[in-house]
């Protein structure tokens, strides 16, 4: 009787183990789902404030219409848009975005994205009516 | 010999059974956890450039936008800007005016709905607002 005890306090180690292995594997792949979002922080206008008062020497303007953008008036692919945002790479620079209401929120993120991987971290989102 | 090996394929079934027990109820408890957060039926937009968020302030509120411009916080739907406005409002006077805004819009959903929440922010007075993006690798 005293032997089988001891068996039965010796064998539940393995499959334990193998559980342990199990749920090590489980938070990992969850954690690893939790942190692949990333979140643009971007800056509104005030309401009913006119933006011709406030005139500032370092701006930007890119604006996103559906699947078109265009930089300082100058229409691009996004390709080019990178490319030319590698000119301003100063952290200080204000960025204007200004968004089509007909645009799809994955070209406002594609731009803010390329904007925030060349360093522009003063974003601003303006709709154009 | 043999009679050793039989007890050997037997005996974890018991504690094998207590810890399944144990990871389903871990698995009831942190799934209904995360749905009143998350909105799963959203597929956020692609971004390949900025940084993954590994914290995020627990008083932030989520404004989901789904494809189709309809409006939820914690998959309670708002179907009315009034509503979100008074809600914001709310959480403004409740934690102040840093209470972080993180809007998580379908990538396919049209920018006038995701503009409509972002005038409801700004005249409640929260200008600084985070749009959520997935991460591609």
């Amino acid at each position: 009787m005293k032997h089988r005890k001891e068996e039965d306090l010796a064998v539940p180690m393995s499959s334990m183990i193998d559980i342990v292995f199990l749920l090590l594997i489980y938070f990992i792949i969850t954690a690893k789902d939790e942190v692949s979002e990333a979140h643009l922080a971007v800056n509104l206008p005030a309401p009913g404030r006119s933006k011709a008062g406030d005139t500032k020497p370092q701006l930007l303007e890119i604006e996103v219409y559906e699947g078109q953008y265009s930089l300082r008036g100058v229409f691009l692919s996004l390709d080019n848009l990178e490319l030319a945002l590698r000119r301003f790479r100063d952290p200080e620079l204000t960025v204007i975005v200004k968004v089509s209401v007909q645009a799809r929120a994955r070209d406002l993120v594609a731009v803010l994205d390329l904007c925030q991987g060349q360093g522009l971290n003063k974003l601003n989102v303006v709709t154009l009516r | 010999m043999k009679r050793r090996h039989d007890e050997d394929l037997q005996t974890p079934i018991t504690a094998m059974i207590d810890i399944v027990f144990q990871l389903i109820i871990y698995f009831v408890v942190t799934s209904s956890v995360d749905k009143d957060i998350v909105d799963e039926s959203i597929r956020l937009a692609e971004a390949s450039h900025a940084p993954a968020v590994e914290t995020s302030d627990p008083r932030t509120v989520i404004i989901n936008i789904n494809a189709k411009g309809r409006v939820n916080v914690a998959l309670q739907p708002i179907n009315n800007m009034q509503q979100l406005e008074n809600l914001l409002l709310s959480m403004k006077v409740q934690s102040g005016s840093s209470v972080p805004v993180l809007i998580r819009c379908d990538g396919s959903t049209r920018f006038d709905h995701v503009d409509q929440v972002m005038q409801r922010a700004a005249k409640v007075g929260l200008y600084r607002v985070r749009i959520a993006a997935m991460v591609d690798e």
